[in-house]
């Protein structure tokens, strides 16, 4: 690939009890936070929650109120964003509507005083990595929304960021090229080696391109993991029902063994895996993924609950049963191999294994 | 039409088409087709008629002296030729009110070389008034529209707009009362001892030109900073730190982003601008008083006004007209904007 040579390596971004106050508000609490050289690091939380605050700090156009922003090992404070080996894609993409799409693209070169037969030249190379060729003389108004994107992934990459920040960008395209767009993305990531920090609220996203993810609520990190760490142990409530669904059960401890702890409440006796530290009497919370649940024929489950079908939806792959028991409703994912839960009515044996379940301290759940 | 129709109905439609038709034959066409007209011709000198007219009252006045010392046989012959002279006279002077109206080009071709230099001067000094105001504004409209926070642009916006409230003589006014001889700036000067008011060592600010410059660049400020400041109003700001993201100075984001995009403000704003300023009368009229030279539209107040000559004074004003008219063209040209984007 002619294009890898010419971008610079990726690398790392440190934040260092990194805060942000905006009058009596604070956006960003205290906030360690190591991404790594070259990686695709997605900080995921729902809207407000300081994600975009976080992003602008490391890109510069805001100066954190407390700490250290470092990429590369250089301290950031005082360096604006037109000096920062930092690249951002904006949500609205925020093209210059006036100027061609190669000068779009070239725009970062001719800041840095680069000839004009020389911008072109660089413009048509990633014209060419983002699939754009013969569009280069077009204005944006006239271009598709994926063609969009491709000319502010271009423009972005053009100036040879050491981190590219992405604040959201697929967020105003349609589902289809939404994924579409999602395996380009990945694919650039991989082919340039330029650290990628992606901002999202959508946590399929997050979890389809990240290699790992910083979970952003109110202002402070939750969890930081790989995807299918933050996905199979959630740190928190939080975490467990941001980042995919989850059934909870309320209860109080009643024993704690072997990695182990019991619950008892409304449902019943319920067994899982112990997340942080609990101790008999502590109000707790149970999580088990719909996908782990199950309807029980005959076999036994450690954890075993009753409950009434109330609707059967139909998500293609997925069937999503929703059943409810008092004030709870219980959500099971069965994988579509034809009629899946069409003959399943009224009321219901379900259950799991204590190994798919978490049990954790009681906290905060997040709003749907 | 037929959208109008949808919407208002026929009759309200037709009332509108009639006051827009009226306004536009009434306020505009007919005026200007006057002044076209007027433009045109000469008023033919008639000054042998009017001593023809003399000497035949003359005539009879000897004929009536005549006519009591002559015989009364004679005394109808001479009567005679008495009513014959005074037809004459009636006919001539029938003559002599009519306008003799020759259909000429002079008007435009005999500009005298003084009105011209004067004419000249004005175009120049309008074009660089409108500079001028260009360079005050763009600045205030981005600061408004860009980069003070909400309350502090409406108290801006305030602020440019409250002067506006006042009548333009007396924005003028006060312009004066700061710059003349013994106006506020020189009598601060004087606290500086730059000055000596009582002994007439003042700087003679109204004698340059530069105190109409001033005074107009600030009674039209505001044509040229809302239509820049709409237009940038509507800029993504996103672009802006997208530029500034991508390493672009302060200056290039100017150059290539928000100047870019408010060309269209821009264009009206000087074109606004010099329309005003080249056909001000009252703000050269009260600045200068005299001690320096006319605006062009002064000299039109006096061909109409002092040397009565209408017809003079219509051909110069349509030539101002066509002027600015050349103006806008020319502007929307160099800005590469269309009707269209003006309008928006």
């Amino acid at each position: 690939m002619p294009v890898t040579g010419m971008l610079a390596k990726g690398k790392n971004v440190v934040l260092d009890d990194v805060s942000m106050v905006f009058g009596d508000f604070t956006a960003v609490q205290k906030t360690d936070l190591e991404i790594r050289a070259g990686e695709f690091f997605s900080i995921l939380g729902p809207s407000g929650c300081g994600k975009t605050t976080i992003l602008r700090m490391i890109s510069g156009f805001l100066e954190p109120t407390t700490g250290q922003v470092l990429i590369g090992g250089d301290d950031m404070a005082g360096i604006g964003p037109n000096r920062r080996p930092t690249a951002l894609i904006f949500q609205n993409l925020a093209l210059f509507p006036l100027m061609p799409v190669w000068e779009n693209i070239a725009f970062g070169l001719e800041a840095r005083g680069v000839s004009k037969r020389e911008r072109r030249e660089t413009a048509m190379r990633l014209v060419d990595l983002v699939a754009l060729n013969g569009h280069e003389d077009k204005l944006p108004g006239d271009l598709s929304g994926g063609q969009r994107q491709r000319v502010a992934i271009a423009r972005a990459l053009a100036v040879e960021p050491a981190v590219l920040l992405l604040d959201e960008p697929l967020s105003a395209l349609d589902l289809k090229l939404r994924q579409h767009m999602r395996a380009e993305l990945k694919d650039i990531q991989r082919k340039t080696g330029v650290t990628f920090i992606y901002i999202t609220h959508d946590q399929g996203e997050a979890l389809t391109m990240s290699d790992r993810i910083a979970v952003i609520n109110q202002g402070r990190v939750e969890q930081v993991d790989t995807t299918d760490i933050l996905y199979d142990a959630p740190a928190t409530p939080f975490v467990a029902t941001f980042v995919g669904e989850q059934n909870v059960f309320r209860g109080r401890v009643s024993e704690v063994a072997n990695g182990f702890a019991v619950l008892d409440g409304p449902d019943g006796r319920m067994r899982g895996r112990l997340n942080g530290s609990l101790h008999e009497g502590d109000d707790a919370m149970i999580f088990v993924r719909p996908e782990r649940m199950q309807f029980l024929n005959g076999t036994d489950l450690d954890n075993v609950v009753s409950a009434s079908v109330d609707r059967r939806d139909l998500e293609g792959a997925f069937v999503n049963l929703f059943l409810k028991r008092d004030d709870n409703e219980i959500m099971v994912h069965l994988t579509n191999s034809g009629a899946a839960g069409r003959d399943l009515t009224g009321e219901q044996r379900i259950g799991f294994a204590a190994d798919d379940a978490r049990v954790m301290p009681a906290g905060d759940l997040a709003r749907d | 039409m037929g959208a109008l129709i949808r919407s208002y109905g026929r009759s309200l439609t037709g009332l509108f088409i009639v006051l827009t038709v009226a306004w536009v034959i009434g306020m505009i066409v007919i005026p200007q087709l006057f002044m076209v007209e007027r433009s045109l011709w000469v008023r033919q000198e008639s000054t042998q008629i009017s001593l023809e007219i003399d000497r035949l009252y003359n005539e009879i006045s000897t004929l009536q002296f005549d006519a009591q010392q002559a015989a009364d046989a004679d005394k109808p012959a001479i009567e005679n030729t008495i009513s014959g002279i005074e037809d004459r006279i009636a006919e001539l002077e029938v003559q002599e009110k009519a306008p003799q109206k020759v259909y000429t080009l002079d008007n435009y071709t005999r500009m005298s070389g003084l009105h011209l230099k004067i004419f000249v001067r004005t175009i120049v000094y309008a074009a660089l008034v409108t500079v001028l105001a260009l360079v005050v504004c763009y600045p205030i409209a981005f600061a408004v529209a860009k980069v003070a926070t909400p309350q502090a642009a409406a108290f801006l916006m305030l602020g440019l707009i409250i002067p506006y409230a006042i009548n333009e003589l007396l924005r003028v006014y006060a312009w004066l009362m700061i710059l003349d001889y013994q106006g506020v700036l020189n009598t601060a000067l004087q606290w500086v001892g730059v000055t000596n008011l009582a002994a007439q060592q003042w700087i003679p600010f109204l004698e340059s030109p530069a105190a109409v410059f001033v005074a107009m660049v600030y009674a039209y400020i505001l044509f040229m900073v809302f239509p820049i400041y709409n237009t940038l109003e509507t800029l993504d700001r996103n672009q802006l730190e997208a530029a500034r993201d991508l390493g672009a100075s302060t200056w290039r984001i100017h150059w290539r982003v928000a100047i870019p995009h408010a060309k269209p403000g821009i264009a009206v704003g000087c074109i606004m601008t010099f329309m005003l300023s080249a056909g001000s009368y009252s703000v050269p009229q009260i600045m200068t008083r005299g001690t320096s030279g006319d605006w062009f539209s002064q000299t039109i107040y006096r061909q109409f006004f002092e040397s009565n000559n209408w017809n003079q004074g219509a051909a110069y004003a349509f030539t101002l007209l066509i002027v600015c008219i050349v103006f806008i063209f020319l502007m929307m040209t160099i800005f590469r904007v269309g009707v269209r984007d003006i309008a928006r």
